[in-house]
């Protein structure tokens, strides 16, 4: 611009380059004072942790050998910043080593599984994922079994314990 | 008695003189400037420099052979805009809990005066967005328009799209219906595929071990505020540098002189948009919006699918053996991204012509093909509500 007047230069090239560095590690810590509050902020559910619950499905006798049963049951969870009713399904299935309790979210993907009584396979409507009544891959990109929740019987009803 | 600012012309680019820009004459201008009550444009002259402005946007050179596939970039930049205005209104009427945001939805779908209309270009204008964002690139790759200078505004322009993606995948949990959540399910799960530090990386992602409140306000706020952010910044640098270097021209160069934008250039602009934003308007209308049942994490009666133009990765997922989905999921797409980044510099070639460039060319073709094929393929099998793909061989991997 032709009205301003000829810089100045500095009157000491070395005190020039010492108030440079001093400028920019007063901007690192500008940087690391908003940077470091706010990723440790958002960051904060990666320490989250899951606790066990037991929770009561329904009596022993109503699952005969063989059989597989679709149970829909709901817990109080908290979900960030409330506590709510969550809906969950499993799928409770009776062998020779007693009840097994199969998690219907596939081992892929986490879409959830479907029973097809008339093959006596778990399906995965995804990515095709096929699994035994077992939970046992059979096919498919299923990395491994289906997962499967801890069980017990306890006068005469069943209990699960799933994580939350 | 203050001093008087002296007004320095702005030098235009040399351009054909008959057809600049009818601005006033340099001798009265000065005047004008100055006058007590000066014409807004001459007020505005003296304090941002507003001649010079427009003189530079409107007289940016076109080399010879420009056309029409030049107008996707203006395209894009005017879909992108529907989506922030429609967004922002959007916002006034949507509320990001579990509890609340399908019901908002719905509200705004069928009881706010235009709401379907509203949420129609915004869902259409996402799904637009993406077609005329490949058309753009592609239309770069062909050209070779890359090259030395531009090798940042591309690199800036492969950023942008993945910015647009990530728009697309946080906006589509946002309705919390059925087809938002399970999408989101399967898609998050995708970060657990990473090796070492996936399980972190799905918690930070959804915000818990589940998807649920806090994974859609996480996604709420990248929706709304940090994408935002990112593309405001970066379209600015992707502009500023298609300023700077002005558009390349045709892969051979062709006889003739620069014309200015206006208004051969733009008056094609403005036929394009017309066309673009008609299209957005008719499928708002003639197309509104679906909204499935609030998500239920135990409902069957839905098969998870995402948005069509992810549809090339959930089919790629299909085909891959138990244990290599993380080839699907990290290293092809990753592999696919960092090829793009790094386009100008893979190419080393100093001819624009596809021709000289048959290396990049053939693999370039290859990963169109791949992505085309296998997006053809999701759609062609999209399997109707309840039908399951069936077993294909036993192949015992349990142990």
């Amino acid at each position: 611009m032709s009205e301003h007047e000829p810089l100045l230069d500095p009157i000491d090239p070395q005190r020039r380059k010492v108030m440079g560095a001093i400028v920019g590690v007063i901007n690192l810590g500008l940087i690391g004072a908003i940077v470091g509050p706010v990723v440790g902020f958002a960051a904060s559910p990666m320490k989250s942790k899951m606790k066990e619950t037991w929770v009561e499905l329904m009596d022993e006798h109503l699952i005969a050998p063989g059989e597989i049963k679709e149970v829909n049951f709901s817990m109080r969870v908290v979900d960030g910043y409330h506590e709510v009713e969550r809906k969950y399904t499993v799928f409770l299935c009776r062998t020779e080593e007693g009840v097994l309790c199969l998690d219907p979210a596939c081992t892929h993907l986490g879409c959830r599984v479907e029973y097809q009584s008339d093959r006596r396979r778990f399906i995965c409507p995804c990515h095709g994922g096929v699994f035994d009544e077992e939970g046992r891959v059979k096919s498919g990109p299923p990395p491994k079994p289906m997962d499967r929740h801890p069980v017990k019987i306890e006068g005469g009803k069943i209990w699960i314990s799933r994580e939350v | 008695m203050s001093k008087r600012p002296t007004y320095e012309p702005h030098e235009s680019p040399s351009l054909t003189p008959e057809v600049r820009v009818d601005l006033p004459r340099e001798a009265s201008e000065q005047e004008r400037l100055h006058l007590d009550r000066p014409a807004f444009r001459d007020w505005l002259e003296l304090r941002v420099g507003w001649y010079g402005f427009v003189r530079k946007n409107l007289d940016e050179p076109m080399p010879p052979g420009v056309g029409w596939w030049q107008t996707l970039g203006n395209l894009l930049l005017t879909l992108l805009m529907f989506q922030f205005v429609t967004g922002i209104a959007l916002a006034m009427f949507y509320s990001a809990s579990p509890e609340t945001a399908h019901a908002s939805v719905k509200h705004i779908t069928f009881n706010v005066t235009l709401g379907s209309f509203v949420r129609g270009l915004h869902v259409w204008g996402s799904t637009l967005i993406v077609v005329v964002m490949v058309m753009h690139t592609l239309r770069v790759f062909f050209w070779g328009s890359y090259k030395k200078p531009r090798e940042l505004t591309w690199v800036v322009g492969v950023l942008i799209f993945q910015v647009i993606l990530g728009f697309s995948f946080t906006g589509y949990l946002l309705p919390w219906d059925q087809k938002a959540y399970w999408a989101t399910v399967v898609g998050t799960r995708i970060a657990a595929t990473v090796p070492f530090v996936g399980d972190s990386l799905l918690l930070l992602v959804r915000g818990g071990p589940e998807v649920g409140a806090l994974t859609l306000t996480r996604f709420y706020a990248a929706h709304v505020m940090l994408l935002p952010a990112a593309l405001m910044g970066l379209v600015a640098i992707h502009l500023y540098l298609v300023r700077r270097h002005h558009i390349a021209g045709p892969v051979l160069p062709q006889r003739g002189r620069p014309v200015p934008f206006y208004p051969n250039q733009l008056f094609k602009d403005a036929v394009v948009l017309l066309v673009g934003v008609g299209m957005l308007i008719y499928m708002a209308i003639g197309f509104p919006p679906a909204l499935e049942g609030i998500a239920d994490p135990t409902g069957t009666d839905f098969s998870p699918r995402p948005e069509w133009y992810f549809l090339g990765l959930y089919e790629l997922l299909k085909i891959m053996p138990a244990g290599y989905e993380m080839l699907a999921t990290v290293v092809i797409p990753g592999l696919i991204s960092i090829g793009m980044l790094f386009l100008p510099w893979l190419d080393r070639s100093d001819s624009r012509h596809p021709a000289r460039r048959q290396w990049i060319i053939t693999s370039g073709m290859a990963v169109i093909l791949l992505i085309g094929l296998m997006t053809l393929k999701g759609i062609l099998e999209t399997p109707p509500p309840h039908e399951v793909p069936g077993e294909k061989e036993e192949v015992v991997a349990a142990k």
